[in-house]
């Protein structure tokens, strides 16, 4: 009994001020909590807009679809479908990620309607070498994936950046960073199209037909 | 093999290519406070060493089994700091009891660990890192606390030497400190981009 | 009794100026040295990272100065980082909620000032010690102090790396952007040169 005594005596003070600190932050995180969500939410839905710049708003499609990541472990992401102002679906978009050159780079990446190209990308987060790796955030690797067809890219350290093609042009003094976008398109756009065409959003054909125009090309 | 590779891969990883101390500037205080003699450098690295190790295991295990998923994750700080505040105080009582030699020369560092940013440091990126085994956890937190001994020591047997140089008279002390250190970062910005 | 006020006003001058200068936590006591390095390559990271401390130094000088008479030697250490970090804890929520580019920016170096020794340090130095009144002009000194430091090395760092200050360029076309500047090695190297300079300024004065 003394001991139990003595044990409060020493620590009133302290257990009085843990609950209050914790009244207190369960006060702030209650009054913020829906305003943190919604900022979340916006920046994806910004830069979705960024890319297809028709686009109007933005639905979960197809959720948690698994993509097999390196070292066997598998990460999840959403598929989301993209409305134009009059609710037609014009394309789909879904966060990737990946290695980079210095810690994972996140991406938001979408393609058009049938799955045949890509928008483009734009970078959540990522911390690469500010002035060399940090270039992945800039026009000239952007505007490269506009258009291009979506499917197998590959990079190449010269070529002309003009041309929409498979071939994506990597930035000199940046080729780990360029290489590590290029990979994250790849791992990811064959697993997408795969569900795409499982829930029947697009039809198989479609995707071959592509894979010929591929060979074409080549 | 697949497992002991990821496992190697991530310790040669923490404690070269993104040194805490060196990287991400964790463990500032200590790394300029102390290093001054490389047998006191020891001292220090060895005890954050064992102090981050357990700090860092407890916290994945309180993160996964407790907090993540549940509305208790704003009070993730508060936990974290705890449980090192904790890990630090029962180190220090067990050490004392135990091995009264020991004591003797960790003593004075002891405490001051609470408030070394490469324990906390350690226990966010693990979180942020989405590090979801407890083994890679393990394996980080120990490695994170040879990369800080390394650190330190390097820093240490650089500054005895620096006693000897002729250093102008307003860069002595802290300001020469640091700029040997920038250089040491641009040694080992070398190894950055080497594992992903 | 005008004159004791004298007295009071002039400790009150005192302390504020303390913080600034003479003390000048990053300069002086070498403490804080985490986020200075490691939040300056920008200015606009480095003032909301100072404001950010002000906030916590603020609340828990308050908090510890209100509570001094009943705290038990042994658990005073525990309860200041209960303090700190609860306060920190809300920082960061307010951030994330209206200022969400730059608590990415930051990432887990907000949670940092947890165990950022200026915080702590003020608690057991100057809070656990004297009244309310003095611990909130100690805690806005120090903090005002932080944050003009880490402003200055900042401004340095992004100018050479970037040629910009607060995002708007001032370098002429001819400046070639020096990257190094905003790695590790720039945030090194800037604050040792800087630090040289205050000695030699202060001993030039003494």
């Amino acid at each position: 009994m003394l001991k139990i005594k003595h044990f409060i005596q020493q620590s009133w003070l302290l257990i009085a001020a843990s609950f209050l600190f914790g009244l207190l932050i369960a006060v702030t995180n209650a009054g913020l909590d829906e305003r943190i969500k919604q900022n979340e939410k916006d920046k994806l839905n910004d830069l979705m807009k960024a890319l297809v710049t028709d686009a109007n708003d933005f639905k979960i499609e197809i959720e948690g679809v698994q993509i097999p990541g390196k070292r066997g472990r598998v990460t999840e992401t959403d598929i989301y479908k993209v409305l134009d102002d009059d609710g037609n679906r014009i394309g789909f978009a879904f966060v990737a990620v990946g290695p980079g050159f210095a810690d994972k780079i996140k991406l938001v990446i979408a393609v058009d309607d049938r799955c045949e190209k890509f928008f483009g990308f734009k970078v959540l987060s990522s911390n690469e070498t500010p002035g060399f790796g940090d270039k992945i955030k800039e026009d000239y690797l952007g505007e490269q994936f506009k258009g291009a067809p979506a499917g197998e890219l590959e990079l190449v350290k010269a070529g002309k950046v003009e041309e929409v093609d498979s071939k994506i042009v990597a930035i000199s003094g940046a080729t780990v960073s360029s290489e590590a976008v290029v990979k994250i398109f790849n791992t990811y756009i064959d697993r997408v199209r795969e569900q795409l065409q499982a829930k029947g959003f697009i039809h198989a054909t479609k995707a071959l037909r592509h894979e010929e125009n591929k060979s074409e090309l080549k | 093999m697949d497992t002991f590779n990821i496992l190697l891969m991530g310790f040669i990883s923490i404690v070269i290519v993104n040194n805490l101390v060196l990287t991400k500037f964790l463990g500032i205080c200590p790394y300029l406070g102390v290093s001054g003699r490389i047998d006191m450098a020891f001292g220090m690295g060895m005890a954050v060493t064992f102090v981050v190790t357990l700090s860092g295991t407890l916290t994945w295990l309180i993160d996964h089994l407790i907090l993540m998923g549940t509305p208790l994750e704003v009070t993730r700080y508060v936990c974290f700091i705890l449980v090192i505040a904790g890990a630090v105080q029962l180190v220090e009582m067990y050490v004392r009891k135990f091995f009264p030699s020991l004591y003797e020369s960790f003593g004075i560092f002891l405490p001051l660990i609470t408030t070394n940013c490469a324990i906390l440091g350690l226990c966010l990126f693990i979180n942020l890192w989405e590090i979801d085994s407890l083994v890679e956890a393990v394996v980080l937190s120990f490695g994170a606390g040879i990369g800080f001994t390394m650190a330190i020591c390097i820093m240490a047997g650089i500054r005895e030497n620096l006693n000897l140089a002729d250093v102008p008279e307003c860069l002595k002390g802290a300001p020469i400190t640091l700029i040997t250190a920038g250089i040491l970062t641009l040694a080992f910005m070398g190894f950055a981009g080497m594992i992903r | 009794m005008a004159n004791k006020s004298m007295d009071s006003a002039s400790i009150y001058k005192q302390t504020l100026l303390a913080g600034l200068w003479r003390e000048n936590p990053v300069f002086r006591l070498l403490l804080g040295m985490c986020p200075t390095l490691a939040v300056t390559a920008a200015v606009k990271p480095a003032l909301t990272m100072g404001l950010c401390v002000i906030f916590v130094l603020l609340c828990s000088n308050i908090v510890v100065s209100l509570m001094r008479n009943l705290l038990k030697p042994h658990l005073r250490i525990l309860m200041f980082t209960l303090t700190i970090a609860t306060f920190v804890t809300i920082a960061d929520l307010f951030l994330k909620a209206f200022a969400l580019r730059m608590s990415e920016t930051l990432g887990p170096y907000v949670p940092l000032i947890i165990v950022n020794c200026i915080i702590i340090c003020r608690a057991e130095a100057c809070a656990s010690k004297n009244g309310l009144v003095v611990s909130i002009i100690d805690a806005l000194g120090m903090g005002v102090g932080f944050t003009l430091t880490l402003c200055v090395l900042a401004g340095v760092r992004e100018l050479l790396s970037t040629g910009k200050i607060f995002e708007a360029q001032v370098m002429p076309d001819w400046f070639v952007p020096w990257a190094a500047m905003s790695m590790p090695v720039g945030a090194f190297i800037t604050l040792g040169l800087l630090l040289g300079l205050v000695n030699a300024v202060s001993k030039r004065k003494a």
